[in-house]
């Protein structure tokens, strides 16, 4: 594990630069919004025409120098003559560059005190001035169109809100990108227990992450092989329970009364039927058995048939023929579990295929009492009896359905469970057609 | 007739003695082994006619013994294992064992399961078939072995036990009318998966299975007289 800042370093430092990024943004536009945009060729309008008034001005006696300048003024150029004018304040650094351009395109204005002001800013950018004559009388002007102030405050406007946009979104990017792993242990603690094995987490990201990921891998290996420990012990009991059995059996072969030995008889049966299914719920995990194509609707029908032949009342109507991609023998159990369980409870058991572009739904019915509507979920759980609803047999230790519900989902299907309206149960199987199945 | 030779391969004492209690009180000379050492002494000793072998032995892999032994001869064997994975019986059954019981078991059943051993194995040297293992029809593929059909499209296709025998009895028989009676005889000789069912049923059965897009199953009813499987059968 290689040195790496915290997640509070993380966060801290990813707020800092957002800042240290805005900041430079802001100084920079904020720098170019306080420079007014200048027209140009306004700027050497006017200059020519100060400069022409100023020469006309100096040359007329000061009585007729209003009326002059009242004849210089145009719409976006007026002109007026006054003998003394107040001390005025200084001017801002940004006309400064301003006067620099006039006096540059008509370099007689630089020995004039040329001044310039910004009246009313954001309203136009009205640009007023004055210039000096020999005699030390004034020529003010008003230039309304000499900048552009308005339209610019607009885009700076628009400019700092992108600017706000992007940081925001790296910001965002960045926070999500440290928070990953986080999240990415989340799924997996959401994952676990669900039965199958899991991959330990990459330990990346800050400090604590990585150390909450490393704790969790470890945690996990903890509980697979506690897990793992219990399933092995109680499969070792399953496998060695079956020799005392099949001794039990055969002893009880030699008993005289014939009621004894029938009832010993269906005690080891039904003892041997425990330990078959639950070493088929814990052996289902890693069951090394590979997918091939099956005839499913044959599968079905054989169950139903075997049924038939052990003297049971069973029918399977529907399709004659369709080919799954399924583990053979787990499906084939998972299918059986089913039927076995409708025939228990039923009189009858009512099978039927049927296809569709999605797929193919396997229904397995029975006229018996059916399931509770609030415990239905309950039904495909490891280990439920639901003793109180169906009553009469209780054999078993409870597995069949979870090991059904279990073979099936391996298979990218669905288990459902219904009452039927007309009394009973209805368990209807899903295997999504090959095409869609990935 | 002689009583068979069973020769036992149990580990677990107590279950060794009842089985061959049991067998002995049914007319079979019984000859126990509680390892793989001492089942090659009795097998070097006297002939033997069915092995029943338990797969897991102490120091020996039943499943390794059943190859061993089947590289010497090809005498029945019969697995009985305390597991019940479907795995390890397809597994035991190519590997050369005729059949396989889950314990616990009731004698009955293994003393048909030896006697029907016993049967085929004469009718086999009957019919010089012997070594049979896999045949084809019409695209369709029987494993015996496995007692596994698998069909044009290579999906696997599951049959009741009755159903499978008729179909080897068919497949023994191919393009010769067969007499119900003869049937329902052929396929009693397999037990274990009996069934009461008529034969007409178990066909009518077999017709709807077999059949495939479109195709008909090849069994032709012979008015009067029984069934005929048409399709040409080859052997493996």
């Amino acid at each position: 594990m290689h040195p790496s800042i915290g997640l509070l370093g993380r966060v801290l430092a990813i707020v800092l630069l957002t800042i240290l990024i805005e900041f430079c943004a802001s100084t920079i536009l904020y720098d170019r919004a306080s420079k007014l945009r200048v027209r140009e060729d306004e700027v050497h309008r006017v200059a020519e025409h100060l400069s022409g008034a100023s020469r006309v001005m100096i040359q007329r006696p000061p009585a007729e120098r209003p009326a002059i300048a009242a004849r210089l003024s145009s719409k976006n150029f007026t002109v007026r003559w006054v003998p003394t004018l107040p001390p005025a304040p200084p001017m801002s650094a940004d006309l400064t560059v301003m006067r620099d351009q006039i006096t540059h395109w008509e370099p007689v204005l630089a020995q004039h005190d040329l001044r310039l002001y910004l009246k009313e800013p954001g309203r136009g950018g009205l640009v007023t001035g004055s210039l000096q004559l020999a005699d030390d009388s004034w020529i003010t002007f008003k230039a309304p169109q000499l900048v552009d102030e308005g339209k610019f405050r607009f885009t700076w406007i628009v400019m700092m809100v992108v600017v706000a946009l992007g940081l925001s979104l790296i910001a965002g990017l960045m926070v999500r990108s440290t928070l990953r792993p986080v999240r990415k242990l989340a799924q997996a603690a959401a994952r676990i227990g669900h039965g199958e094995r899991q991959e330990p987490i990459e330990e990346t990201g800050g400090v604590e992450v990585r150390e909450l990921v490393h704790a969790f891998n470890e945690m996990q290996a903890r509980i697979h092989s506690l897990i793992n420990d219990r399933v092995e012990a109680l499969a070792a009991v399953g496998h060695d329970l079956r020799t005392p059995l099949a001794r039990l059996q055969l002893r009880a072969e030699g008993i005289g009364d014939e009621g004894l030995r029938q009832e010993i008889g269906n005690d080891v049966m039904e003892m041997s039927a425990m330990v078959s299914s639950l070493l088929a719920y814990l052996g289902g995990e890693d069951d090394p058995e590979k997918q091939q194509p099956v005839d499913v609707a044959i599968m079905t029908a054989t169950l139903v048939d075997e049924i038939a032949d052990d003297g049971g009342r069973a029918e399977y109507e529907g399709i004659d023929h369709y080919d799954a991609l399924v583990r053979p023998v787990g499906f084939k159990r998972a299918i059986r579990n089913l039927i076995e369980n409708a025939s228990k409870y039923g009189e009858s058991v009512f099978v039927s295929g049927r296809e569709d572009e999605r797929g193919v739904t396997l229904s397995i019915a029975d006229d018996g009492p059916g399931i509770a509507e609030d415990r239905l979920q309950d039904a495909l759980r490891p280990f439920v009896r639901l003793d109180a609803a169906r009553g009469r047999n209780t054999k078993g230790l409870g597995l069949g359905l979870a090991i059904a519900a279990r073979a099936i989902e391996r298979e990218g299907g669905t288990l459902r469970l219904s009452n039927r309206p007309e009394g009973g149960l209805l368990a209807e199987v899903f295997l999504p057609s090959p095409s869609i199945q990935t | 007739m002689t009583a068979p030779n069973v020769l036992i391969v149990e580990d677990d004492p107590a279950l060794r003695t009842l089985v061959m209690r049991s067998l002995q009180q049914n007319g079979f000379n019984v000859r126990p082994a509680g390892s793989a050492p001492e089942m090659w002494n009795i097998m070097s000793e006297l002939p033997v006619d069915v092995v029943v072998l338990d797969i897991m032995l102490p120091g020996t892999n039943g499943l390794d013994l059943c190859r061993q032994i089947r590289q010497k001869s090809d005498v029945p064997i019969i697995f009985v294992s305390a597991k019940s994975a479907e795995v390890d019986r397809v597994v035991g059954l190519e590997l050369g064992a005729d059949d396989y019981l889950t314990k616990p078991f009731d004698t009955r059943e293994l003393i048909a399961r030896i006697r029907a051993i016993l049967r085929r194995g004469r009718m086999d040297r009957q019919h010089e078939g012997g070594g049979r293992r896999e045949a084809h029809f019409d695209g369709w593929t029987v494993n015996f072995p496995r007692r596994e059909v698998t069909s044009p499209t290579s999906a696997v296709v599951d049959l009741t036990g009755a159903e499978f025998d008729l179909l080897s009895s068919f497949i023994d028989n191919p393009q010769r009318v067969i007499a119900r009676e003869r049937l329902i005889e052929l396929s009693r000789t397999r037990l274990g998966d009996s069934s009461d069912r008529s034969v007409d049923v178990l066909i009518s059965r077999l017709r709807r299975k077999l059949s495939h897009k479109g195709g008909k199953a090849p069994i032709v009813t012979v008015r009067g007289i029984g069934y005929m499987f048409s399709a040409e059968v080859e052997r493996v």
